[in-house]
């Protein structure tokens, strides 16, 4: 028997120095660092990445696109204006701090005051405290997003940032440019605490061992991110095991890490859909339907996307991709020469004519290629388009000086819902309300315009779905826009690195759940 | 014409390059690349430039003689689908458009400026010696991005696969002129108070033809030996200038916009997209620098006369 004892306790006790010593720790390399802690002074990827990992939003948006429970654990429609939301108990901050509904509504409070979050929250009359742990959100119309933007609400540490800092400037203070308090110190519910940060440098966070999600799977102790700017460095420095999670990966480099052994490539669809706009003002050929549908079928999206995407993004022939509430599946790519020749003979335009086009050359992932390849499509069907591509810099000016008859433009939409699309690119443009500001095809067709507008304050999900796929069904008939693709976000690892089920669309890799083997 | 080629066979020049096989190898070598661009819409087994015939489809085949090539491609193709025989041919070709054209204009403005400013001498030359230093501090690219603005506005997006090579023209010889007026003007100073343009002078000849009749034909030699390294140089600054994107436009690739494209595929093994066009144009400018040291050897007084 004491055998037994002796022999299990030492095996408990190597057991227990294994598992000691297997510390895991997680090396990222990132494009940038965030460039401060303060979550609400900058409304970026890389903040909201962020967030993500020291503080916990209300809900969070899973993969498949629904929403995932955090802070908040359920929630109801009260009425048109108002929901209710019920808070998690027993949560507490990195400071110690219990997590109550006076956070939320301090922490929405503050984001007022933030220059970046202003017009984000414009929906918004603000948060009523019910009790400890309910709290009702009130918007000044009905609004179909609420949830949506409930993403965006990381509760902060009211207590924490209450006070003045020894300059005598308030704790709470958002500071663009210069010390502030919240610059350097945090205090959020999130699964990381940052413990060492040297802007630009490295940043360090270790895991928060009263994190009140304990169901999470992750199992990382500790987070070292390392800002690389350059690609080819970041893939050098996972490619020779000095990081064990890059991202973004450059698509010239996907084969280099496919092949190597040691490392994987993982991707997922990213919602930002790739489109050529068809300006019928500048050019009135592209006024006729038939013109416009054959341009459509004479552009081979899935050949793109097999031979210069590399298979890194998904065909689309709608603008929302799928998971998003107005995405109709049967609304597939077409591709088809011989159709796309017959209707340009119908229109009357068998002899083809010529147009221009403009595109970015560093904007978009292969932007530059992929306008050559349409041109180069295009001329299939007789229309001789002349391509000029410029910088990001130059194009966007040009772009809405609207000077060629085809313009390409990428979107995604910052709701992760079908009916930004619509509103910016697909409205007919109107100055005054905003609306179409990115339509430079000059698109214009009122129903489209009523639904769009209808679904704004549509509150019935199935009703709003139903409106959007409309939308959707309208503009694919129109022909109102020549539709690419989706682009792919991607991200590589050490094997061991289990990133697949951490990824989403909106690229923030939730690293609180990742677990390393 | 007869007299003049036995005079030719007869003269130093010609007895030097029988004698020196670098000069004739490379000489050898650069009419063959002439005759290339000459007749690339005849000899090229596609034509590049035409976006129907070229398929997306066909993209990044490996050349013939590796495992995946076929035989249709003989050099591969390039990312777009093109092969990459006929566009280095066609590239070639704009390449040496773009590099004669741009020494003329070069040599043309670099001339004049020179030989008035050097024979001219006092604030003519002070002024127009300081336009030319200006010049030479913009940097060419600069220079390449403030030009290629005008004339989008002066002509629009679409016109600019047209102009494209008159602008290049255009750009690379107004950036380099000034290399001719210094040289130029440099020689002219050390002609112009020798003896015979004193007599031009006495006879009464006016300041124009004595300029151009009896100077310049004496300053020659050294606009024929800039003249090969400025070709070399503009080809290259075209293949810079494309490289950065500013160049030609992406739907007729040169030599330079061919070995961007390739750039990003280099790691990821498709090397050829950038490897046969780089050593074409390496080839290329290397046998017309080759020519133009043994050019100026030839021609430098020092050296044979002595």
């Amino acid at each position: 028997m004491k055998k037994f004892v002796v022999v299990g306790l030492t095996l408990f006790m190597v057991l227990a120095v294994g598992f000691s010593a297997n510390a895991k720790t997680l090396k990222v390399g990132l494009d940038a660092d965030p460039v401060s802690l303060d979550i609400q002074v900058q409304l970026s990827g890389g903040m909201l990445q962020l967030s993500h990992w020291s503080f916990d939003p209300l809900v969070r948006w899973t993969q498949e696109m629904t929403f995932e429970p955090r802070l908040a654990t359920k929630w109801e429609r009260m009425d048109d204006l108002t929901m209710r939301f019920y808070l998690r108990k027993g949560v507490k901050f990195h400071s110690g701090n219990p997590f109550t509904a006076k956070d939320v509504k301090w922490t929405f409070d503050r984001m007022r005051k933030s220059i970046d979050y202003k017009g984000l929250i414009e929906p918004f009359v603000g948060i009523d405290v019910v009790d400890d742990h309910t709290i009702d959100i009130k918007t000044k119309k009905p609004y179909a997003l609420l949830l949506n933007m409930a993403t965006y609400f990381f509760p902060m540490d009211s207590v924490f940032y209450t006070g003045t800092d020894e300059t005598g400037q308030p704790k709470d203070a958002i500071v663009k440019i210069g010390p502030s308090f919240a610059l350097n110190n945090s205090s959020g519910t999130g699964p990381y605490v940052v413990t060492s940060r040297e802007q630009g440098v490295k940043m360090v966070f270790d895991r928060f061992k009263d994190y009140w999600d304990t169901k999470s799977p992750g199992n990382v102790d500790q987070i070292i991110l390392t800002p690389i700017k350059e690609d080819a460095t970041r893939v050098a420095a996972l490619l020779s095991g000095d990081v064990d999670f890059i991202s973004p990966v450059p698509p010239q480099d996907f084969k280099r890490i496919e092949k190597d052994a040691n490392v994987k490539l993982e991707t997922i669809n990213g919602g930002r859909i790739i489109t050529f706009q068809m300006n019928s003002e500048r050019r009135p050929e592209f006024k006729d339907l038939k013109v416009r549908q054959a341009m459509v079928y004479a552009v081979n999206n899935a050949g793109i996307v097999k031979k210069l995407m590399k298979g890194t993004a998904t065909v689309a022939g709608q603008q929302g991709p799928e998971g998003y509430a107005g995405y109709k599946a049967s609304l597939k790519p077409r591709y088809n020469l011989k159709k796309a020749k017959s209707l340009m003979k119908e229109a009357g335009y068998a002899n083809g004519f010529e147009c221009t086009m403009i595109a970015p050359n560093n904007r978009y992932v292969k932007d530059e290629k992929i306008a050559e390849a349409v041109v180069q499509m295009l001329a299939k069907i007789n229309i001789k388009v002349n391509l000029k591509t410029m910088p990001k810099a130059q194009y966007w000016d040009e772009f809405d000086a609207k000077v060629a008859d085809i313009q390409m433009i990428g979107w995604h939409s910052d709701t992760e819902d079908s009916g930004n699309f619509s509103e910016f690119l697909a409205m007919c443009p109107n100055k005054e309300t905003g609306h179409g500001q990115y339509n430079s095809g000059m698109y214009c067709n009122k129903t489209v315009d009523e639904l769009t507008m209808a679904a704004q304050s549509e509150t019935d999900l199935a009703k709003r779905a139903a409106m959007l796929q409309k939308i959707e069904q309208i503009l694919y008939d129109d022909a109102a826009f020549i539709p690419l693709h989706w682009q792919n976000i991607s991200y590589a690892g050490k094997n061991n690195v289990g990133i697949a089920p951490v990824i989403n669309a909106m690229n923030f890799p939730y690293l609180g759940d990742i677990v390393v083997k | 014409m007869k007299n003049s080629i036995k005079r030719f066979k007869e003269s130093y020049l010609f007895y030097s390059f029988k004698r020196d096989k670098t000069a004739m190898a490379s000489f050898v070598i650069l009419v063959i690349f002439l005759l290339l661009s000459l007749a690339a819409p005849l000899i090229s087994p596609y034509n590049p430039y035409d976006a129907k015939t070229t398929d997306l489809m066909n993209a990044e085949i490996p050349p013939a003689f590796m495992a995946e090539g076929t035989s249709e491609f003989l050099l591969g193709t390039d990312n777009m689908g093109r092969d990459l025989l006929s566009t280095m041919f066609y590239g070639l070709r704009i390449s040496v458009l773009i590099g004669l054209g741009a020494v003329f204009l070069q040599a043309t403005i670099g001339i004049m400026v020179g030989l008035t400013a050097g024979y001219m001498g006092g604030k003519v030359d002070a002024v127009l010696m300081r336009i030319a230093d200006i010049q030479f501090s913009f940097p060419y690219l600069m220079v390449a991005i403030f030009i290629s603005a005008i004339f989008q506005l002066m002509f629009g997006i679409g016109s600019f696969e047209q102009l494209s090579v008159p602008l290049l023209v255009v750009i690379i010889g107004l950036a380099e002129w000034p290399v001719y007026a210094r040289t130029i003007r440099a020689s002219v100073m050390g002609e112009k108070n020798k003896e015979y343009v004193e007599a031009a002078r006495v006879i009464g000849l006016s300041r124009p033809v004595i300029m151009f009749r009896h100077v310049l034909p004496n300053t020659l030699t050294s606009v024929m030996v800039i003249s090969t390294i400025q070709v070399a140089n503009a080809v290259m600054s075209e293949a810079a200038l494309s490289f950065l994107g500013l160049g030609m436009p992406v739907t007729m690739p040169s030599l330079g916009s061919l070995i961007k494209s390739g750039f990003e595929y280099i790691f990821s093994g498709v090397w050829w997209i950038t490897i046969f066009p780089g050593i074409f144009l390496i080839l290329f400018v290397l046998v017309i620098n080759l020519l133009g040291d043994w050019l100026r050897d030839v021609l430098n007084p020092k050296l044979y006369k002595g």
